[in-house]
Order: C-alpha cells, then sequence, then structure tokens
C-alpha cells in the first residue's frame, strides 16, 4: 500500500517535527548569512545544552507527548500502535495515523500461557511495516497498561526506539483531540529479530528463588494494598483469579498508580526515583515487578525500566500462576480463606 | 451497433471489478486502492448517468430557467452535509477545542478562493464543463475533454508559478473558518442547512415550470431503460453523490478529482523546468493535494479517476451516447482556452467544484461557499462573454 506524506489538517500549518536524529533540509535561498550565523550559535548552544543533559538523562527518549504523537504519527519511520484491551475501541475512533495491536491475540501465545513467540513477533512488525530503526510508539486505554505490555515484548525481542505516549488514550481524550477511522496504509517489511532479552522476563523459578532467599532481586507487588495484603483475592469484575492470595514473601507494595499523575502521565525521574527508594527498590540489585496477569506490572517495569534506568524483570506470570502454583511459599497478612465463592 | 456497446460496457465493468479485485490482494496496493477505484467507478456512473455537473446546471438554469439540475447540486450538498455531520461527530466529538477534522477539504477562507472560483467558473463556461466533467465525458467519446484536460494542465503550471504570490499574500493572511468550531454541529448543520434551502426555494421559484417526466415503462424492459438510458432525475444523481461524498470521506479521502492531474503537472513540470521547484506551505493545506510521494505507479486519486472514466465510459455506451463529435475550431480553442482557467482556478483554489466547492462545503468549510460564491460569478461572465462572441 502506498505510504502518503501528508500531513493532516489541525496540526497546524507547519510541516511535521521529524524524530530527533533527523533533519529537514534547508532550502539555500531562504538562508542569509545573518541566519547562518543565528542558527550557528543555536544550534551549537542546544548541542551542548543537549550534551550536558544526555550524561545525566537516560540514553533514551521513552515518552512521547500527544503533540508529538498528532504531528509525527504518519511520518514513514514513526509506527504507533494502539494496544487496548476494550473491543472495539480502536475501529470507534483512533489516534489519526495509528495501527491496531490486539493483546489477546497479538502480544501473548493464544495456545500456550506464553508471550508471543519469536516467529509471531515478526510477522506482526512485518505487517505493522515496522522496520529496525523505526520508532515504534505505543498508547491504549486503561492507563496505557497494555501499551507498556506491548513496549515490554518490543524491548524483550530487542527493539531499539520503543516509547510510549504519556497519558495514553485517555489524555488524548481529555485534550479534546480529533480521532480516526480509518486505518494507516503501510509496506509490509520482513522484520527479524536481532537479539532476543530474555533477562527482561522473570519466570516462576526465579520469583521463588527470590521468595526462598536464594536471589538477592528484589520483588515489587504493584497491586492494591488491599490485594497485596491477601484481603482481595483480585479486584472486583476480574475475570483470572488465583484461589490463594497475599503477596510473594519479600515483595514490596508500590501500587502503580503511585507512579502517575491525575491525568495518567507519568510522574518525573525525580519523583520516582523517590517513590521506589521509600520502598528499598533504587536498582543497586535487579527488581522484580509483578501484579495480577502482568499488564500492570508492565507499567510499573515501565517506569522502573525505561524511565529510571534500573535493572528491572517483569513477572508476566504474576499473581495468576504464582497464586495457582503448588507448594510456593506466601504471605498473607490479612489470613483470609479461598471458600470457592 | 447498441447491442456491440452495451457487451463493451459490460466488458468493461468486468475489467474493473477484475481490477478492483487484483488491487486488493496486492501487496503494494491493497483493500483501499480497490474501494477507492470502484468508488471512482460509482461515481463516474452517476455522473454520467444523471449529467451531474456544476457547469451544466447552473447553465441549464440561466439560460433555460430550468432549475432541476441545480436543484440537484443542492440536494447533493445537503446529503452530504449530513453525513459529513455524521461522521465528522465521531471524528472530532470537540469541535470548538481547535482541530480541524482529518482530511476534510477545510481551508483558509481568503480572497484567492475569489480568484479561483471566478477562474474556474469561467473555464467551465468557456470549455463547456467542470473538470470532473470533462472526465466523464472523456467516456462520452467528447473530443473537447481531452483538449480541455491538457489545458488544465497547462493552467496547473500557471497556477504553480502565481501559487508563491497568492500563498503569501492570501492564504497566509485568511483564517481558517470551521462552521462547527464556532456554532457547534447542531448550529452549523442548521445554518448551512438553511443557506442551502433558502438557495433551493430561490432556485426553485424562479426556474419555469418544467413539463413532467415520462413514466417508467412498467416491465424490466422500462426500468432497464430508466436506468441505463434516459437521464436520471436530477435529485438522484444529488442524492447518490452524496451518499457517495460521505462513504469516500469516511473510508478514504473526500471526494475530489484533480489532484493525480496537478501532480503529473507539478511532476512532469518541474522536471521540464517550467514548475518552481520551491511551493512554500503547498502540501500543508488540506484539499487536493499534489504531492504524493509514491512508489507504485498509481495514486489512490488516480485510480479513483480512472474509474471514473472507464465507468462513464461504459455508462455512455450501454445507453448508446458515446457520440464523438467532429467540435469546430473556435469551440477547440475555447475549450483550450477554458480548460486552462480550468487549471488555474483549481490550483489555486487547492480543488475544483467537486473537491472544493462539493467536499468543502460538506466539510462545513466557509472556504467552500466562497468559492462557490466566486465560480457562480464566474460562470455568470463566462457565458455572457461566450455568447457574445457567438459560441
Amino acid at each position: 500500500m502506498t505510504s502518503f506524506h501528508r500531513p493532516l489538517p489541525g496540526e497546524a500549518s507547519h510541516p511535521p517535527s521529524i524524530p530527533p536524529g533527523d533533519h529537514p533540509p534547508v532550502e539555500p535561498s531562504q538562508v542569509s548569512h545573518a541566519s547562518i550565523m543565528k542558527s550557528l550559535v543555536r544550534t551549537s548552544l542546544v548541542s551542548a545544552f543537549v550534551g550536558v543533559l544526555s550524561v545525566v538523562a537516560s540514553a533514551k527518549d521513552v515518552l512521547v507527548t500527544t503533540d508529538w504523537a498528532a504531528q509525527n504519527a504518519n511520518h514513514p519511520s514513526v509506527r504507533i500502535l494502539e494496544v487496548s484491551v476494550d473491543p472495539g475501541l480502536y475501529e470507534k475512533g483512533h489516534i489519526p495515523g495509528a495501527l491496531n495491536v490486539s493483546w489477546h491475540n497479538d502480544l501473548v501465545d493464544t495456545v500456550r500461557r506464553d508471550i508471543v513467540s519469536k516467529d509471531e513477533f515478526e510477522a506482526l512488525a512485518s505487517r505493522l511495516g515496522i522496520k529496525p530503526d523505526t520508532t515504534v510508539v505505543l498508547y491504549g486505554d486503561n492507563n496505557n497498561w497494555f501499551a507498556a505490555w506491548g513496549a515490554w515484548i518490543f524491548n524483550v525481542y530487542g527493539h531499539g526506539d520503543v516509547r510510549l505516549i504519556d497519558g495514553g488514550r485517555k489524555k488524548w481524550e481529555a485534550e479534546k483531540r480529533s480521532f480516526d477511522t480509518i486505518p494507516r496504509a503501510v509496506n509490509p517489511t520482513r522484520y527479524k529479530v536481532a537479539k532476543v532479552n530474555p533477562d527482561l522476563r522473570a519466570r516462576l523459578a526465579d520469583v521463588v528463588a527470590v521468595a526462598e532467599g536464594r536471589s538477592d532481586a528484589r520483588l515489587l507487588d504493584i497491586r492494591s494494598p488491599d490485594e497485596y495484603n491477601g484481603k482481595l483475592f483480585a479486584p472486583a469484575n476480574s475475570k483470572e483469579l488465583s484461589i490463594r492470595a497475599g503477596h510473594v514473601p519479600g515483595a514490596v507494595n508500590v501500587p502503580w498508580v503511585k507512579a502517575v499523575n491525575e491525568d495518567g502521565t507519568f510522574k518525573s525521574k525525580e519523583e520516582l526515583r523517590k517513590l521506589y527508594a521509600e520502598a528499598g527498590v533504587d536498582g543497586s540489585t535487579t527488581t522484580i515487578a509483578y501484579c495480577r496477569i502482568g499488564e500492570r506490572s508492565s507499567h510499573s517495569w515501565f517506569a522502573l525500566s525505561q524511565i529510571l534506568g534500573y535493572p528491572a524483570r517483569q513477572y508476566d506470570g504474576s499473581w495468576t500462576e504464582y497464586g495457582n502454583a503448588v507448594g510456593v511459599p506466601i504471605n498473607n497478612p490479612s489470613g483470609t480463606v479461598w471458600n470457592g465463592k | 451497433m447498441p447491442f456491440a456497446g452495451r457487451l463493451l460496457a459490460f466488458l468493461l465493468l468486468a475489467a474493473l471489478v477484475v481490477a478492483a479485485w487484483h488491487l486488493h490482494g496486492s501487496v503494494f496496493y491493497g483493500r483501499v486502492s480497490s474501494w477507492v477505484l470502484l468508488s471512482g467507478a460509482v461515481f463516474g456512473f452517476v455522473l454520467q448517468r444523471s449529467r451531474f455537473c456544476f457547469y451544466c446546471g447552473l447553465r441549464e438554469f440561466i439560460e433555460e430557467r430550468d432549475a432541476r439540475p441545480v436543484l440537484g447540486l443542492l440536494a447533493a450538498l445537503a446529503v452530504g452535509t449530513i453525513g459529513y455531520a455524521v461522521v465528522l461527530g465521531a471524528w472530532v466529538p470537540f469541535p470548538e477545542a481547535g482541530q480541524y477534522p482529518p482530511r476534510a477539504h477545510v481551508g483558509p477562507a481568503g480572497w484567492h478562493l475569489l480568484v479561483g472560483g471566478l477562474a474556474f467558473g469561467a473555464g467551465m463556461a468557456f470549455s463547456g464543463s467542470c473538470l470532473s466533467a470533462h472526465f466523464y465525458r472523456l467516456g462520452e467519446g467528447s473530443l473537447l475533454a481531452p483538449v480541455a484536460l491538457a489545458g488544465a494542465a497547462g493552467g496547473f503550471i500557471l497556477g504553480f508559478n502565481a501559487w508563491e504570490f497568492f500563498y503569501l499574500r492570501a492564504l497566509t493572511e485568511a483564517p481558517v473558518l470551521w462552521l462547527p468550531k464556532h456554532l457547534g454541529y447542531a448550529g452549523a448543520l442548521v445554518l448551512q442547512f438553511l443557506a442551502v434551502a433558502a438557495l433551493a426555494f430561490w432556485v426553485w421559484r424562479r426556474g419555469a415550470v418544467q413539463p413532467p417526466r415520462p413514466a417508467v415503462g412498467r416491465s424490466l424492459r422500462g426500468i432497464a431503460r430508466a436506468v441505463l438510458v434516459e437521464r436520471w432525475p436530477h435529485w438522484v444523481g444529488g442524492v447518490a453523490v452524496g451518499l457517495l461524498a460521505t462513504a469516500t470521506y469516511l473510508r478514504s479521502m473526500p471526494l475530489g478529482v484533480t489532484s493525480e492531474l496537478g501532480r503529473l503537472a507539478r511532476k512532469f513540470g518541474g522536471q521540464a523546468g517550467v514548475v518552481p521547484a520551491n511551493l512554500p506551505g503547498l502540501d500543508e493545506f488540506p484539499g487536493c493535494g499534489t504531492a504524493y510521494m509514491t512508489e507504485v505507479l498509481f495514486t489512490p486519486n488516480a485510480l479513483f479517476v480512472i474509474g471514473l472514466v472507464v465507468a462513464a465510459l461504459a455508462g455512455g455506451l450501454a445507453a448508446g451516447q458515446f457520440q464523438p463529435e467532429r467540435p469546430t475550431w473556435p469551440r477547440l480553442g475555447l475549450a483550450l482556452l477554458g480548460g486552462v482557467l480550468l487549471g488555474f482556478g483549481s490550483m489555486i483554489s487547492l480543488g475544483c467544484s467537486i473537491g472544493t466547492l462539493l467536499s468543502g462545503i460538506q466539510a462545513f468549510a466557509v472556504s467552500g461557499w466562497i468559492f462557490a460564491v466566486a465560480l457562480v460569478a464566474g460562470v455568470y461572465g463566462g457565458l455572457r462573454i461566450r455568447r457574445a462572441l457567438g459560441q
């Protein structure tokens, strides 16, 4: 399908801005000596500033604003992907230029409980027209939980530039921005996974090792305090349940909601660092994040791993695996007993 | 002869279907391309069967006091307005927030539209049709249409050369006026509806009473005749165009026929050195854009126009209306001149009677209305000049 290089109306009458790293050519006729000098000075100042910043800040941009998404959605080296778990949301209206990814079908293995296989992931990325240097930007409903899962998967399979739209779908709606129902037309590619990163993923054995004191990784339970304490087996209306309540021994509790502001955007790097440090998570050892089915923990994993740059793993089995596993140690402070209701 | 015509028409339609099926499965084109080809075919067929054309309608009203074609045009505007309102309500839930709907032909309401509309209107009067009608007349064997279209390519080149002036003095100085932003959807719908209704009433009153249409023969043959041979009632064509306009906006792009023509003029004119390389700001404005970079042979608009021409040809053949006539030299000259004006007017206005007037007004753009007013004036003036020349 042909790619259309047309900015959408409504994105103001300036040309689409290009992700950092590319600069549009300047027409010689438009540039005079004075303006050359001015832009030279400006560029060197900005470069110096950015150079200083990048030493301090994380090595790559991992969050984009809704403005950036509006301007760059149709850029050839950008792919905006919606990962919304509510059915039909993308079809009803999505960010103009976005493509749809179905969490239930595209990001997990539909036969065995596992993340999507390498082959299926390559097929997905190829279908979406992604190349190794494509900037992949995800967003979705439900506070970007499932989009964060998508970001985690892209990182597991070694994609270089993966970002989230800060605030997700909710922020886009709150800013009264326009939607579109036409999917973006992209040419399929032949995407090959260069490098799998299994160290971003924790398995049951790794978590049991921590529970039994055989590993110095930190466990981070990002569910609500009532789930952590065992008062609730699962949030109301959850379909995926466990028959034991509580948390993994040794896990600390920092609910995911503490990592975001009111409007759904992530808190600043400093605030996040402080938040997790108070619970004893400071990046000195690997942190393993888990929740109920691994979607909320992807969100916190993103905060730890991508924003703060800590070594962090996501335990995708989460409580629905651990709380149903036979013979693993559990801490249930509230003492609730499963009674089959 | 009629049988040969109908057989050919059937083969052409079959070829269109095969082409659409092929596009659908193609890696480079895909579903949307197939849809675009087919919607172009539907458009061409509707245009040919109902003779839907802004120029023809206006001329018939001005010179023959027949209000019905213009009422058909207004019906298209009315139906499309409702359809667009439904789609826009989903895509831009908060019109007051300052975002414009994706791909809609909502542009700056500037005086360039007066120039473009006047030129386009006069061009229609001289060449005998608007651009979309020239495309469908290609399908009827019109020998004026190719001349007018060639002239239009030249007019586009002229327009590209004048572009920077209009960009700096008109487009960048003018606000984008989108009615729902200021009035909400309800207010915009009511206002636009009242305007269209008022125009319709005035036109209807000024028109002479026309003899009633012959009744449709009460047989399959009679129905086939009514659909395939006789001119459709004007309101049918208008409603069909309005519905199609909504469907194409929802599924691909607003209706428009000048993108590909302009793109080719820009590309080959650029290579020949007659089109400036620097066209500031041109590709930022919505409308029938001319800047598609494409790795494949046929852009979406090219497919749309091909579908239009082929289906119009099929319609004309089936109806026995494929009748090339040998035009006189003065008419050819006027067609060429008219074509140049059509191309120039379209370029400056970023669209034509379909792209800027129809698709603009349906999208509640004030730019569409400004273009419409100038277009009508251009037709009126152009007709006077042309009749004075004895043509």
